[in-house]
C-alpha cells in the first residue's frame, strides 16, 4: 500500500524532553489516530512534520516528497488544525476566506461557506465573539476547504462537546470516502478515535511505544482480570504489562485467543483505546 | 503573499476609523493656523502595523502560518509591503491635505517645502520599521518595546554626547555639498535600509521555532 507519510527515525532533543527515533508510516486513504499522554511528543512530532520546529534528524517524507526540499509543494496540499486557536481574533470568517484564497492555489469559497453553514458560524462575526468550540469548527472548516490530500489534526476536537465531536468525526469519515484524503489526527479523547481511526500510533515519553491497525489493537489485544495467585502462574513473555489494583490484577495481553488457549484463567475483556494507554504508560513489566 | 498581506490590512481595519478622525484633526488644525500635525499619521500607521504582531503572538498565528504555503517567508514579506503600503498611503492623503490646506490659508502651495516634509516623514517611519521589525522577530512583541525604549534612550544618550563633544560642522558641509543629490541619496539609503531590515528579519524568521 502506498503511505503519503513515511517518518523514520525522527529525532529532535530539546533541554528537558526528546522525540527517540520516531518512526511510522500512514497509508494512503487511512486515519491514523496519534495518541499519548500530555507531553508525550505529539505535538512535537506534528510540528516537525509541517516544519515548525527545526533542527531535528530523520527523515520524514509526505506523498513521497522530502518534507524540507518540496515544502511549498506539500503545504499546499495539506490541511492543518494545530493544538491551539492560532486565528487572530480581530478577524472574521469572511476575512479567513478573502486571506486563503489568495494563499491555497485550490481554496473553494463555496466549501468554505457551506462548513459554515453547516456548523452554524456567522460569516461576518469576529472570532473572538466565538465559543473555543466554535473556533474548533472554523479551523477545521478552514483545513477542509481547499481539497487537501493529506489532513494533520492536533487535537481537532478537544474543547468541542460531544454533539459537536460526532459531528467532526462524521466529517472527517465523509471526506475520506469522497475525496482521495488521509488524516493523521492526534488526540487524547481516544473513544472518538475507536470509532473512525484505522491505524493507531502511540508515543509516550517521546518514543513510539506500538503503530499497528485498530483491528488489530482492539481485536487481538486484551485485559485479563486476575487474582494475585493467578497472575503469578502466568509467564512474562505472555503479557506486555500489568497493573495491581485492590482486588485484582488488570494483564494486557497482546492476543487473547493465545492466552486463552495456553491459560485458563481470570476473565479477558476487550481493551479499550483509554484503558491500553493506562496500562501502557502506568503499568508494570 | 497577497493572501497575508489581506489578512494583516483585515486585521487593522478596525483602526482606519481612527486614523479617519486624525485625518480630519489634521485638517482642522491646519485650517486654523494651528501646528503642523502631519508628520503624526504616518507614524501612527506604522504603530497601528506594529499592533498586528501582538495580535499574531497572542493568538499563535506564526505557528500556523508556517504550516501554510510558503508561509515562513510570505508572513515577512507581507508584513513589510503591508506596512510600506500603509505608511505610503497615508503620507499621500497628508501631503494632499496639505496642498489643500497650505492653498486655503495662504492662496498658494509651497510645493517643495510640503514634498521635503512628506519626504522626511516617510524616512523617518521607515527607520521605526527598519530598526523595529527585525528586534521584534528576533525577541518577540513583548521584549521588543523593552527593547525599543533602550535602544531610543541609547541612541539620545550617544546623540547628545556627540553634540556636545564632537566637532560636527564638516556633517553641515557635507551636507550643503550634497544638498542637490540630497533627495536621490535619501531615497537610496531608505530603499537599502529596509531591504537589509527585511533580509536580517527573514533570516532570523527562518530559523524560529514555534
Amino acid at each position: 500500500m502506498e503511505n503519503i507519510l513515511e517518518i523514520q527515525n525522527l529525532c529532535k532533543k530539546y533541554d528537558d524532553f526528546e522525540l527517540k527515533n520516531v518512526s511510522f508510516n500512514l497509508p494512503k486513504g487511512m486515519i491514523m489516530g496519534f495518541i499519548g499522554e500530555n507531553g508525550a511528543g505529539k505535538t512535537t512530532t506534528i510540528k516537525a512534520i509541517l516544519n515548525i520546529v527545526k533542527s531535528y534528524s530523520g527523515n520524514i517524507k509526505i506523498f513521497g516528497l522530502d518534507n524540507c526540499k518540496d515544502e511549498e509543494k506539500i503545504k499546499e496540499e495539506i490541511g492543518v488544525v494545530l493544538d491551539d486557536m492560532f486565528f487572530p481574533e480581530i478577524l472574521t470568517p469572511n476575512d479567513i476566506n478573502n486571506s486563503m484564497k489568495s494563499i491555497y492555489k485550490n481554496w473553494d469559497t463555496k466549501m468554505f461557506y457551506n462548513y459554515l453553514k453547516e456548523f452554524s458560524l456567522l460569516p461576518n462575526k469576529q472570532i473572538k465573539t466565538f465559543s473555543k468550540g466554535m473556533r474548533k469548527k472554523l479551523e477545521i472548516a478552514t483545513a477542509l476547504s481547499h481539497h487537501p490530500k493529506l489532513l494533520i489534526l492536533d487535537e481537532p476536537t478537544s474543547g468541542l462537546d460531544p454533539v459537536a465531536r460526532v459531528e467532526v468525526s462524521q466529517i472527517f469519515q465523509s471526506i475520506l470516502e469522497k475525496d482521495d484524503c488521509s488524516i493523521l489526527l492526534s488526540s487524547h479523547i481516544t473513544a472518538d478515535l475507536e470509532h473512525i481511526a484505522d491505524y493507531i500510533t502511540f508515543i509516550n515519553n517521546g518514543e513510539i511505544l506500538l503503530s499497528k491497525t485498530t483491528t488489530e489493537l482492539l481485536d487481538k489485544y486484551g485485559i485479563v482480570k486476575c487474582t494475585e495467585k493467578e497472575f503469578k502462574t502466568i509467564n512474562k513473555k505472555d503479557y506486555i504489562k500489568y497493573k495491581k489494583n485492590k482486588y485484582e490484577y488488570e494483564v494486557l495481553v497482546p492476543n487473547k485467543k493465545d492466552f486463552k488457549a495456553k491459560y485458563n484463567i481470570g476473565v479477558i475483556d476487550k481493551i479499550t483505546l483509554d484503558e491500553l494507554m493506562v496500562l501502557m504508560i502506568k503499568g508494570e513489566e | 503573499m497577497i493572501g497575508f498581506i489581506k489578512k494583516d490590512l483585515a486585521m487593522i481595519k478596525s483602526n482606519f476609523k481612527l486614523l479617519g478622525i486624525l485625518i480630519i484633526v489634521y485638517t482642522v488644525m491646519g485650517l486654523l493656523g494651528e501646528m503642523d500635525v502631519s508628520f503624526i499619521l504616518p507614524f501612527m500607521s506604522v504603530m497601528i502595523m506594529i499592533s498586528t504582531f501582538s495580535f499574531d503572538n497572542y493568538n499563535k498565528w506564526d505557528a500556523y502560518s508556517i504550516s501554510l504555503p510558503n508561509g515562513r517567508k510570505n508572513s515577512i514579506k507581507a508584513k513589510y509591503i503591508a506596512t510600506i503600503f500603509m505608511i505610503l498611503v497615508v503620507s499621500v492623503i497628508t501631503t494632499i491635505l496639505s496642498f489643500v490646506i497650505s492653498y486655503a490659508n495662504t492662496k498658494t502651495i509651497n510645493y517643495e517645502q510640503i514634498l521635503v516634509s512628506m519626504l522626511g516623514t516617510i524616512f523617518g517611519t521607515l527607520l521605526v520599521l527598519t530598526f523595529m521589525y527585525p528586534i521584534i522577530y528576533k525577541f518577540g512583541i513583548e521584549k521588543a518595546r523593552i527593547g525599543i525604549f533602550i535602544i531610543v534612550f541609547g541612541l539620545v544618550i550617544i546623540g547628545s554626547f556627540i553634540a556636545q563633544y564632537l566637532d560636527l560642522s564638516f556633517i553641515a558641509k557635507l551636507l550643503s555639498f550634497l544638498e542637490n543629490y540630497l533627495v536621490i541619496i535619501l531615497i537610496i539609503i531608505t530603499i537599502l535600509m529596509v531591504y537589509i531590515s527585511y533580509k536580517i528579519s527573514e533570516k532570523i524568521f527562518m530559523k524560529k521555532e514555534f
